[in-house]
């Protein structure tokens, strides 16, 4: 299984939508988006905002980085805290 | 030489005059402190707001100020660091953050004090929301910090 984090106003968008997701050979942060956008049109499209980064396992990643078994994927807003 | 560092996330207040004593007793060797304290202030887009709550990401916040130290520490002979950011729920004036810089020199502490707000403002995971007559909403980013940052880049 992978978690899913939704941060900021992405939590709020992602608002009843899972809070994990199975893991499959060669699953990347692209491709949980593309998985989302079949029950959840608006919220793929607020992940496709060019400012959206991810992380896995709290270090930001690439969109196309394979995403191991067990891993926490999130998906961040851009921040504002200070 | 690696700083002394402090590092804290937490809901509570935090008091300016012990954590500039702690920076000025790091050892005899500090010539500057510079403290910066950040405020709620009671206006966003010139509406007057009831509150703000902060959401950040537990573990992730940390490690990344902890890396933005590091960066500083690469830049500027350091003595001391305390980076303080309060989450959870503030009122207009409430202290929000604090970033105070020890060292031998004041050029070193004034340059990383700035640097390390300019970075914990773009990099670290904390976002606000803001209740402004029953209406929350949440912060957009400003242009103005990726700006800020952009100025510590070209000097690399």
């Amino acid at each position: 299984m992978i978690r899913l984090l939704f941060f900021g106003r992405l939590g709020d968008v992602a608002a009843g939508v899972a809070t994990s997701i199975e893991a499959s050979e060669g699953l990347t942060p692209s491709a949980v988006r593309e998985a989302l956008a079949v029950d959840y049109p608006s919220l793929a499209a607020e992940l496709s905002q060019p400012q959206v980064l991810v992380s896995i396992d709290q270090c930001i990643a690439d969109w196309d980085q394979p995403i191991a078994d067990g891993a926490e994927l999130a998906f961040l807003p851009p921040v504002t805290g200070g | 030489m690696s700083a002394h560092v402090i590092i804290r996330v937490q809901r509570a207040d935090f008091d300016l005059a012990s954590e500039y004593q702690r920076l000025r007793q790091s050892t005899t060797a500090v010539g500057a402190v510079v403290t910066f304290c950040g405020l709620v202030r009671d206006l966003e887009n010139e509406t007057a707001i009831d509150s703000l709550s902060l959401q950040h990401y537990p573990g992730m916040t940390e490690s990344l100020l902890e890396d933005i130290v590091a960066q500083a520490e690469q830049r500027w002979r350091l003595i001391g660091v305390t980076l303080i950011h309060r989450v959870g729920q503030l009122s207009p004036s409430d202290q929000i953050v604090f970033v105070g810089v020890a060292s031998e020199h004041r050029k070193d502490a004034f340059e990383a004090a700035e640097y390390l707000m300019d970075y914990l403002k773009t990099r670290a995971t904390f976002w606000k929301k803001i209740d402004q007559g029953g209406q929350q909403y949440w912060v957009d980013s400003k242009d103005s910090d990726q700006l800020a940052l952009d100025r510590w880049q070209r000097d690399d």
